[in-house]
């Protein structure tokens, strides 16, 4: 497929912030390819590039370097086709507080050019859609947060965009309603729409996304399926608690069985070279040097495990 | 993946200018009384200033050649253009409210024409501005205000209370766009009650002297109160009295919205 057909491409996109001896690379050099009718997952903590990238790619931000294209248009040189053709629902659902649903709606078809007699039935199939028929003539003010989330992802499908970028859907929503955006993202991307999900939660992208970039300091640092990249990190990671008096020496007993692995504060990680067969002889070793082992926890390898080979630190656990 | 759906069409559909202009002025209008504490000062001001000016300074009517014998006359114009020029500048305030929260980042999100993001706010600081000078008309009427030359002279008081506004939103929008918080404001009230006083707004040219008389005598928004006090004053209507204040709103106007409009690109910029 060329790439004017992908509905989405980035070319060594780059975002520089600042100058001099102050520059700070937020984006340095991010390349993507994305499929049409793909659920993409950009995986990263806070901070690494994956917000400045969706605001590059959306028209939001200039790119300082590289190039773009957004359903088949270049996001410098025809931003305007290129937002005719996206939906995007930011990090922060930024709704005016003192309009109600329907009256945000209504301004986002009129902002679309939708013909005026489908504004109201627009709206209407819209809120049904994401749950919010009954609060549709409440003030946004009003709305709880995942209220606030189903209305923006609504805001975004107004013009039935060929392609979808949620920023963060999910961050700071409870579980239910996680679960409730993840089931309306799968049915968006059933009806079609190619979808980039950034996010920073590792069971996110492991549910929704069929290819997935994990970037951090603004550059990607591993592209693929996930059952790929969990299968390249190869043997499962045994996390070992001990005595803090006495990591140093499990530490160098750990390290007969294979690498040390960044493991969560407290713990000790190691990739166990030989499979789970191991981990018998991993407790008998640890007993027979006389350390306690307070706990222990076998997992099989996880996106956590592909962030961390890829990084040296872990997501799970990192401060959001 | 779902690779058996076919692509979807591309959209080439194009948001009419004026469509997209007339939706942004009416939430601007709507949010008015959803919000009316952010409003109600802008309604206040003017005819506290006006009526307590005019009572405060009555005597002023007395000095030798002063152009109307009643000092509400010449006061309320001028309450009327900083109303107007507040109806403006609050356009400005409420785009920095909507920069600070997010909401402006999904208004950038669509394709309405960019020029739509700056005539709808004007659109709205204008029928702002209407509402405040004939709220301030009508009080001034009952505190013993008389136009002296008619409807039509009352006319020159909305021309300039538009162009008043017009400008303001120019200069608000610029500013937030620029800075994108709060700092904005406080440069945009700063500079737009300074450029109102220093000119003749308290008291006429022939009785001010030194620095500030030559500062009022320069300054562009001298020629917009002549204007706006065209139909309060004894003087008739000359088109000597008319063409400076026309031509200081256009240029003040197209300046600080061609200002607004660079502002407005270079937000993609950072």
């Amino acid at each position: 497929m060329s790439e004017t057909a992908l509905p989405i491409v980035a070319e060594g996109l780059q975002r520089y912030f600042g100058s001099g001896d102050n520059i700070v690379k937020a984006v340095d050099g991010v390349d993507l390819q994305i499929q049409p009718g793909e659920i993409f997952g950009f995986l990263g903590p806070n901070g690494a590039g994956k917000s400045t990238t969706v605001r590059m790619l959306t028209t939001l931000l200039r790119p300082t370097g590289g190039k773009g294209r957004v359903a088949g248009f270049d996001i410098v040189s025809e931003a305007d086709s290129v937002r005719r053709n996206i939906g995007v629902a930011l990090q922060d659902a930024a709704i005016d507080p003192l309009m109600t649903g329907t009256e945000l709606l209504r301004l986002q078809a009129v902002l679309y050019g939708l013909p005026k007699a489908q504004h109201h039935q627009r709206a209407g199939e819209l809120l049904e859609r994401v749950g919010l028929t009954a609060a549709g003539g409440r003030r946004v003010g009003t709305y709880s947060g995942g209220m606030r989330r189903r209305l923006d992802l609504a805001l975004s499908l107004i013009h039935e965009p060929s392609v979808l970028f949620l920023d963060e859907p999910t961050t700071g929503l409870d579980p239910m309603s996680r679960i409730s955006l993840w089931e309306e993202i799968r049915r968006l991307n059933n009806d079609g729409t190619t979808v980039l999900l950034t996010t920073q939660y590792l069971e996110e992208a492991d549910q929704l996304a069929e290819r997935i970039a994990i970037i951090d300091h603004g550059v990607i640092v591993r592209k693929g399926r996930p059952t790929e990249l969990k299968a390249e990190v190869g043997s499962p990671t045994l996390f070992v608690t001990v005595d803090e008096s006495t990591h140093q020496i499990a530490t160098g007993l750990l390290a007969k069985f294979g690498e040390l692995r960044p493991s969560p504060e407290g713990s000790l990680g190691v990739g166990l070279h030989e499979g789970p067969s191991a981990v018998s002889n991993v407790v008998r070793e640890l007993d027979d040097a006389g350390i306690t082992v307070r706990n222990l926890e076998l997992r099989e390898p996880s996106l956590d495990d592909v962030f961390a080979e890829a990084t040296g630190y872990r997501l799970e656990g990192a401060e959001s | 993946m779902r690779t058996d759906q076919a692509a979807r069409p591309i959209n080439t559909r194009r948001t009419p200018h004026s469509a997209a202009a007339v939706g942004l002025a009416k939430r601007s209008i709507v949010n008015i009384t959803r919000l009316p504490s952010a409003f109600l000062p802008s309604v206040l001001m003017p005819v506290f200033q006006s009526i307590a000016f005019a009572g405060t300074f009555f005597a002023i009517i007395q000095i030798p050649g002063f152009p109307t014998d009643r000092s509400i006359n010449w006061f309320l114009p001028l309450g009327t253009l900083m109303g107007a020029g507040f109806a403006g500048i609050g356009i400005g305030f409420s785009t920095i409210r909507d920069l600070e929260t997010g909401f402006y980042d999904r208004i950038r999100l669509t394709p309405a024409p960019r020029s739509a993001l700056i005539t709808g706010p004007l659109a709205a600081a204008l029928i702002r501005a209407a509402l405040v000078t004939t709220i301030v008309i009508i009080v001034g009427l009952i505190f013993g205000a008389r136009p002296t030359h008619g409807p039509t002279g009352v006319l020159f008081l909305y021309v300039a209370a538009a162009g008043i506004a017009a400008l303001g939103t120019g200069w608000g929008l610029g500013l937030a766009f620029r800075f994108r918080d709060m700092r904005a404001a406080a440069i945009m009230q700063l500079t737009f009650f300074l450029l109102i006083f220093l000119t003749d707004a308290q008291t006429p040219l022939f009785i001010m002297d030194g620095w500030l008389e030559l500062v009022a005598r320069i300054n562009p928004f001298t020629n917009v109160i002549r204007l706006a006090r065209l139909g309060f004053l004894d003087a008739p209507i000359t088109w000597n009295n008319i063409w400076g204040g026309l031509i200081a709103i256009v240029a003040i106007s197209a300046l600080t919205l061609t200002f607004a409009r660079r502002s407005l690109a270079r937000l993609s910029d950072s």
